[in-house]
């Protein structure tokens, strides 16, 4: 009944209609901050994949599992930022000098002032997340070794 | 708020550079991992999300320093205009690391199928590799008795003194072995590759229809007596066993026949079965002989009184003591015939007494057509222990045989041998008509003759038979209608040195 009325209306009712819609600027950063939300999602799930088929017990996926971890961690300060840097636009920063910036904020509050400028320190996350990633490679390749070295003898 | 800008600028440019190192890094390692284990698609994985992390580590790193580089360098605006750009990358980067990690549970579950299915193939392997362990152990068990058994069949078939043919569905030689080659006198090449029948081999060739026909009937034949016909004439005496082979494993029909010669052993029980009949001939002969001998010497002594008295019915007395006499002699012969070591024995000359025989009988008017040749043997003397009147006696018989069998006119050989197991054979040989194979077993029965009546008496070659068995000798004869016979007499040679 409802799609019969619906069918009816857009026949006997029409509309100017846009093929190409038109995108808003802001799409841009909404895009990316979905991307960020992705990558925090998938790092979740492979924190309890690994769990989940018991891969945990070796020490490379273990690595591996710390890895996603600084990866959420980092998605964290990374949307959080972008939050208030791009999407509601809170914060902005000024560069005074060679070495010296300041940080504006809507309310003049130092708290967030001071709490973005943390943000911002966020290659102190994703670098250990990189390194985690690495050593838990390096360590899975070690057992590899051994597990061949087993089969040779 | 008014800040240091240095603490952000060095942890963004040093954690850019960091990020773009470790990434290289972690590639390494992925790729050393898939290297090692091409099949394990978790480690594909790894390979594929340290690509996406190579990918986002350099255009956030190097968007990161390039955007210090542009603000401190007072290009803010560039940056912003190129700032969208390097944030999508950075965007798509991330998106595609999560993607890649959201097929992780996809790709374990692969890779743990994967495993299992290459554990089972693993196993299956091994138990397949057991298995053709095994059968190659049974094959090489199964060859080794075939070969045992082969080599077992083919002693039995070259060593066994009996004939064994194997033919094919129209009984044509395919294998013959060294007996049968021996027995049947052929070359094996000739009946093989000739492919000769085994019809072939019997002298009559109704006896072989005969033989095809109950096999064709019942499938296999049972000591069948058959005579052989040898590429040299010689006639053997066979017993031949049959059966079909319908062979296996695509093997065509055969037939498989094992045959005995039987020649010698029937001649034997010939021999033993003429020596009963003649013995027992002898005992019933000797015991008539006796019982009409002493009538007919006083029937002979009164006739012969009667007639000294020139009686009246002269001519009636002459023909009875004719007929008496006559009657004497059969007597005579008879016990001549069954007598037993009654005669006197001593050292007798075989080539002197046939050699008295020859030029005796050579001056006959009955020899005068006929070529007589004596061939005696030379060396050492054939001595034997006997009776030379006797012996003398069997010879002129069997001369007197010959010479009725070439009737008047042909060649008698006589030859004498001494054989290395010491035995004297006289060989008395003619080429008239020979003697009828049903005959062969009764020439040596008293009273059997096949002369015209009132010509032989049938005594003549009994009584030799008696004689030469008093002699412990053996007397044979081998005769082919119109060829010839051979009468062949063994006597032992004496041993005592004269």
């Amino acid at each position: 009944m409802v799609l019969a009325l619906a069918t009816a209306g857009l026949v006997f009712l029409p509309l100017n209609v846009y093929a190409t819609q038109l995108h808003a600027s802001s799409e841009g950063i909404i895009t990316h901050q979905i991307g960020h939300l992705f990558f925090l999602f998938s790092m979740v799930a492979l924190i309890f994949t690994i769990t989940d088929k018991g891969l945990d017990r070796q020490k490379g996926w273990r690595l591996i599992q710390y890895s996603a971890f600084f990866f959420i961690l980092w998605n964290l300060d990374a949307i959080t930022a972008h939050f208030f840097d791009n999407q509601i636009h809170a914060v902005k920063i000024e560069n005074i000098s060679f070495g010296k910036m300041r940080i504006i904020t809507n309310n003049d509050s130092s708290l967030l002032a001071w709490f973005y400028y943390v943000l911002k320190l966020d290659h102190l996350l994703c670098v250990p997340a990189m390194l985690f990633l690495y050593k838990g490679l390096s360590n899975l390749v070690e057992d590899q070794k051994q597990i061949m070295a087993k089969k040779d003898t | 708020m008014i800040t240091s800008f240095i603490p952000i600028l060095a942890v963004d440019v040093l954690g850019s550079v960091a990020m773009v190192v470790i990434a290289l890094l972690s590639l390494y390692k992925a790729r050393r991992l898939r290297e090692m284990d091409p099949d394990n698609a978790v480690f594909l994985y790894l390979l594929w999300i340290s690509v996406g992390f190579m990918i986002f580590a350099l255009s956030r790193s190097l968007g990161h320093i390039l955007r210090q580089f542009l603000i401190l360098s007072s290009n803010a605006e560039t940056w912003h205009a190129i700032s969208s750009y390097t944030g999508s990358v950075n965007t798509v980067s991330f998106m595609l690391v999560g993607l890649v990690t959201l097929f992780f549970k996809q790709s374990w579950n692969i890779n743990e199928k994967i495993h299992s299915s290459r554990k089972k193939l693993e196993n299956t392997h091994i138990k397949l590799m057991d298995l053709n362990q095994t059968l190659e152990q049974k094959v090489i068990e199964r060859t080794e008795r075939l070969t045992s058994s082969e080599h077992k069949c083919r002693r039995i078939f070259e060593q066994s003194l009996d004939t064994i043919i194997v033919t094919d569905y129209e009984f044509k030689v395919l294998e013959i072995n060294p007996a049968g080659i021996a027995l049947t006198g052929y070359p094996r090449d000739e009946m093989i590759i000739k492919k000769m029948s085994v019809g072939s081999f019997f002298a009559d060739p109704s006896e072989w229809d005969k033989i095809t026909n109950k096999i064709a009937l019942k499938e296999y034949i049972l000591n069948e007596e058959a005579e052989f016909l040898r590429p040299d004439n010689e006639s053997l005496l066979v017993l031949i066993t049959g059966s079909v082979d319908y062979g296996a494993f695509g093997c065509a029909k055969s037939y498989h026949f094992i045959i005995k010669n039987v020649s010698e052993k029937r001649q034997m029980e010939r021999q033993i079965a003429q020596a009963d009949k003649l013995a027992a001939l002898g005992e019933l002969s000797a015991g008539v002989a006796h019982e009409i001998n002493n009538p007919l010497g006083i029937i002979l002594g009164y006739t012969q009184l009667l007639l000294k008295e020139e009686p009246e019915h002269k001519d009636d007395l002459k023909i009875i003591e004719k007929h008496v006499q006559n009657c004497k002699t059969v007597v005579s012969d008879l016990l001549s015939f069954s007598r037993k070591g009654s005669s006197k024995m001593g050292i007798v000359d075989i080539n002197k007494v046939v050699d008295g025989v020859v030029n005796f009988l050579s001056n006959h008017s009955d020899f005068r057509n006929i070529e007589m040749t004596l061939n005696p043997h030379t060396g050492d003397r054939l001595n034997i222990l006997g009776n030379e009147q006797e012996l003398g006696q069997v010879i002129v018989n069997l001369l007197i045989n010959a010479c009725h069998a070439v009737e008047g006119k042909g060649k008698i050989g006589i030859a004498t041998h001494k054989t290395v197991q010491d035995k004297i054979l006289i060989m008395v040989k003619d080429n008239g008509k020979g003697v009828e194979k049903k005959n062969l077993s009764r020439i040596f029965d008293p009273f059997f003759t096949t002369k015209p009546v009132g010509q032989g008496t049938g005594l003549g070659l009994s009584v030799g038979y008696g004689i030469i068995k008093r002699h412990q000798g053996d007397i044979s004869v081998k005769s082919s209608e119109e060829k010839g016979t051979v009468f062949t007499i063994s006597l032992p040679a004496d041993r005592t040195k004269t």
